[in-house]
């Protein structure tokens, strides 16, 4: 393969370093708040993830302390509706997802052989909703008005009528905030891993790590956005009485558990997904030898991926689904045990041709391996529809969920953690202490959750305060909480270990376990930009095949070994092919994340505290600091001025037509869309299924003033598509122009629809079609705005000199946009001005 | 069938989505329309498995195996003239095409003998 910049000079090395560490290197002080490197964000994810599992954690002991013994008053029944909701939150949402996206934003550009993700500000934003997100929910902990309606937030026990606190309103808004966090992870990784892997890197030689990672982020991409949607939906029914689940105007409160549960089952693979990407890392590792059936592990991944979607009705068959529903469910929820074994198969014909050694990750790989297949197991009983129906709501549930998630996810996190330890902090743990930490949580979590199937199995419900004595289950109780201490002096012992060995660990040499993965070709602990030199990689053993690498890539040998022109880069390569198409220039550190995440916390507060305008100007303010930090890119004088690049090297992706600005939007577009299709799924539920629902007898939406405003934004998008199209020529000749003019129809589009929605004259507080009808209104209306201003920026772009024939990446960028407006504008006409002509109520 | 096999180009990792994708499209597809379905127009209790709307999902889920097995064959075929990238996405994308077969049929076997709106 040809390569590029790859001649075999000898770069004074510490000159390099120097240069890079200057362009690179992280600021301290105040102005540490303003870095955007991956590195130091992804360990502040996972720092700030352990402290939420150290409060999840005090609140599940809270929880078996009350349910140690029967008839105990320890806690009030709100107080102990609080902590197990509080408990199921913390854990689910503060704690897996953040902890694994930061490992992933973390190791994934070190294992491509990349210098950071592809949108650094990205995860700087992600990682400070994250934080204001977490923090305001669980400071409702502190005034004793934490949410209590289970994790999931059932409809009508989280409704107005049963939960008027603002417990459910903590959650709903606390938790969007978060999935901003997950969702902003999710695209970069995507795209990342898709355009940043180093020269020669194939999508058949990439590290099954990262496989597993853009499984997960796609997942996060497709499956957050029902819930935030649902969450939306909650809360305006709470916020001003749309009553979007309940009966009586229309509604349906199962429309929830839908939504719910479509990110729900899908997010359990969420977790799993990166988990097992740590399994299928070490086990090759530790067994001394690649894994058996990559291409098999790859598939598992791929079925993973898709069939954890179709299994989320198996949470409902207690709810009155005709039973052939219930056994495609019942069916597809078998069908993924498929894959789950595939990938177990795998791992243990690895370990049974390889040498393995027991070295402190295996032990915890070994936990994961019994731990999950039980859950595994009790997970196929549950899929069938009668044994369901017999424990649905029990214990055995726990129990089932925390063999899977603690086997499936803590296990080989803690695997994962003590394996890339060296690599965080240059120093080894100790094998005495990570033992006793192991065997301690090992049985403590067995003793924990194996008593609890039988108490499930004698009838114990599911979050009850307390039982009476006499009913049979109290030793099954009092054991089960003797043994979540051990648990709890466990992970402790864990937590222990890690902390002192940062002082007091042995230095590692490199590359500690003898790994075959790019990561370890960085020094220990790793420096802001990874890498010197970007090498060629074309084995999925880049380490094992040469071990001289990290060598070689220190000095400078390989490709970009230069920080003469002051820019932070790397290669932007083929998705498929791993060639080198254009440098990525990446932004510096930045201070508009950390604004635009404070003012939408704001906006949270404010939310909470009903104090609508000022969320109304906050969320001014923000948009305001989102475009400021989008006006810093391309040919601005803070991103790329000069696009000169050396002979031979490709050019600047901010010169060229497909950079990863573009990639971002349309996996961006992506979530979005899956927004709107679970919008869409809503509004033909609700129609189809909701027995009060009313169609009212003249449909209240014009059709020929929508017709006229979808006419409006489709020529609005023909005008883009020109102007893309004559700049893929180099042609820039009235660009100005026609960005006004396209603005301009979008604008047009954007007062008709906003007049229709004026004279349909709706009443979305009376009647559940009205207040569907509205939110898709405002969907339109946002997103018709959200282009014009855009397109304004642009234009003024043309002007300044950043955009035209010379850098012509961000109106291709901006199109996108617009054919998504286009497709989901005609879609929303169709399904609330077509379709109720044709069809009626 | 050479050139039909070369025009869908199934040593694009595309392929390794496509089988999966339609999987998913078959799955909605028969349970929106069995709820619609049942919603709209309930057949009688006392017909059974033995409906119109029972024949019409088995009709649509034998089409959609019928098809995933179709474009495994031809993944397959395709992988045998390859070697390195496209073998293994080739390779890959046939399996994951059986393996979507697989699951219409096993997840649509409830077809032929449960009552759809019970």
């Amino acid at each position: 393969m040809k390569s590029v910049n790859q001649e075999a000079i000898e770069h004074d090395p510490q000159q390099l370093h120097e240069d890079l560490h200057t362009i690179w290197g992280n600021p301290k002080g105040l102005r540490s708040l303003t870095i955007v490197n991956h590195t130091t964000l992804g360990l502040r994810f996972m720092v700030t993830g352990m402290v939420f599992f150290l409060i999840g954690g005090i609140l599940a002991m809270l929880v078996r302390t009350q349910l140690a013994m029967p008839d105990q008053n320890f806690m009030s029944p709100d107080i102990y509706n609080q902590v197990t909701t509080m408990h199921g939150t913390v854990m689910m949402f503060l704690f897996a997802i953040p902890m694994l996206e930061g490992l992933a934003i973390y190791l994934i550009p070190k294992m491509i052989g990349a210098r950071d993700l592809v949108c650094p500000r990205l995860t700087s934003l992600g990682y400070f909703c994250y934080l204001f997100g977490g923090i305001i929910l669980t400071s409702s902990l502190i005034i004793e008005m934490a949410p209590s309606s289970g994790w999931f937030m059932y409809t009508p026990l989280s409704s107005k009528e049963f939960a008027p606190d603002l417990g459910s309103d903590f959650w709903l808004l606390g938790i969007t905030f978060v999935e901003i966090s997950a969702v902003s992870a999710g695209v970069e990784l995507v795209v990342s891993i898709l355009r940043t892997r180093t020269q020669g890197m194939a999508l058949h030689k990439m590290p099954l790590f990262a496989w597993y990672i853009l499984a997960m982020a796609l997942m996060i991409v497709v499956g957050f956005p029902p819930l935030i949607l649902g969450s939306v939906l909650l809360e305006l029914e709470r916020a001003v009485g749309m009553p979007f689940f309940q009966i009586a105007g229309g509604g349906d409160p199962l429309l929830w558990q839908h939504l719910f549960w479509l990110f729900g089952h899908p997010e359990v693979y969420i977790i799993f997904l990166p988990a097992a990407g740590i399994v299928s890392t070490l086990i090759p590792v530790f067994a001394g030898r690649p894994i058996v059936g990559y291409g098999w592990v790859v598939a598992a991944i791929a079925i993973m991926g898709f069939i954890s979607f179709g299994l989320w009705v198996h949470h409902m068959f207690t709810v009155g689904i005709p039973q052939l529903a219930q056994a495609f469910f019942s069916a597809a929820s078998m069908l993924v045990a498929v894959p789950t074994a595939i990938q177990v198969f795998v791992w243990l014909a690895t370990l049974w041709l390889g040498k393995p050694k027991m070295k402190l990750p295996m032990l915890w790989v070994m936990g994961f391996l019994i731990i999950f297949v039980c859950g595994g197991l009790t997970g196929v009983m549950l899929a069938l529809v009668p044994f369901n129906w017999q424990v649905h709501d029990t214990h055995f549930v726990v129990a089932h969920m925390h063999y899977v998630l603690v086997g499936g996810m803590f296990f080989p996190l803690i695997a994962g953690l003590y394996y890339w330890l060296p690599l965080f902090s240059g120093r080894m743990p100790s094998e005495n202490l990570g033992r006793w930490g192991f065997w301690l949580t090992f049985l403590g979590f067995n003793g924990t959750f194996l008593i609890m199937h039988w108490t499930g199995l004698l009838g114990m419900p599911r979050r009850v305060y307390t039982y009476e004595a006499g009913s049979g289950w109290e030793i099954y109780n009092l054991l089960s909480s003797v043994s979540s201490f051990v648990l709890s002096a466990g992970i402790a012992m864990v937590l222990l270990d890690i902390a002192l060995h940062f002082r007091f660990g042995k230095p590692a040499k490199h590359n500690p376990w003898n790994a075959d993965t790019l990561e370890w070709a960085n020094t220990m602990p790793p420096s802001a930009y990874n890498f010197v030199s970007l090498p060629t990689v074309e084995t999925r053993h880049p380490l094992w095949d040469d071990p001289n690498l990290p060598h070689t890539m220190a000095k400078g040998m390989h490709g970009l070994a230069v920080a003469s022109h002051g820019r932070r880069e790397m290669w932007g390569t083929d998705p498929i092919t791993g060639k080198v198409r254009e440098i990525i220039h990446l932004p510096g550190n930045s201070w508009w994340p950390l604004f635009a995440a404070a003012a939408l916390a704001v906006v949270c507060i404010s939310l909470l505290t009903r104090v609508y305008a000022l969320a109304g100007i906050f969320v001014v303010i923000a948009g305001v600091f989102l475009l400021r930090w989008s006006w810093e890119n391309g040919a601005h004088p803070n991103a790329a001025p000069d696009a000169g690049v050396k002979p031979g090297d490709p050019p600047l992706h901010s010169r060229t037509m497909d950079g990863p600005g573009l990639w971002a939007m349309a996996v961006f577009l992506i979530a979005n869309g899956s927004f709107f299709l679970s919008y869409l799924f809503g509004w033909f539920y609700l129609w189809t299924v909701s027995p009060e629902w009313q169609m009212p007898d003249i449909p209240p939406l014009s059709l020929l003033i929508m017709s006229i405003a979808g006419g409006a934004v489709l020529a609005g998008c023909v005008v883009i598509e020109k102007l893309v199209r004559g700049l893929r020529q180099q042609r820039d000749a009235g660009l100005r122009a026609s960005f006004y003019l396209a603005a301009a129809l979008g604008a047009l589009q954007v007062g008709l629809a906003g007049w229709a929605l004026w004279r349909a004259d709706l009443s979305p507080t009376q009647t559940t079609h009205d207040a569907v009808m509205l939110v898709g209104l405002v969907y339109a209306l946002f997103h018709g705005g959200l282009a014009v201003i855009l397109t304004v920026l642009q234009g003024m772009r043309v002007g300044y000199g950043y955009v035209g024939a010379h850098a012509p990446f961000e109106p291709a960028v901006v199109a996108l946009l617009w054919r998504y407006n286009v497709v989901t504008f005609w879609l929303l006409v169709g399904a609330l001005a077509i379709l109720p002509r044709m069809i009626g109520g | 069938m050479v050139m039909v096999l070369t025009r869908l180009h199934f040593t694009h990792p595309i392929h390794l989505i496509i089988g999966l994708t339609l999987w998913s499209l078959w799955f909605v597809a028969v349970y929106s329309g069995l709820s619609v379905a049942c919603a709209v127009a309930p057949p009688p209790p006392e017909a059974g498995a033995l409906t119109g709307l029972n024949a019409a999902l088995g009709g649509v889920s034998f089409i959609t195996a019928l098809g995933l097995v179709a474009l495994s064959w031809g993944s397959c075929q395709v992988a045998k003239q390859h070697e390195g990238r496209q073998r293994f996405h080739a390779t890959v994308s046939a399996w994951l095409y059986l393996f979507s077969a697989f699951g219409v049929v096993f997840a649509g076997m409830p077809i032929i003998s449960v009552p759809p709106c019970l």
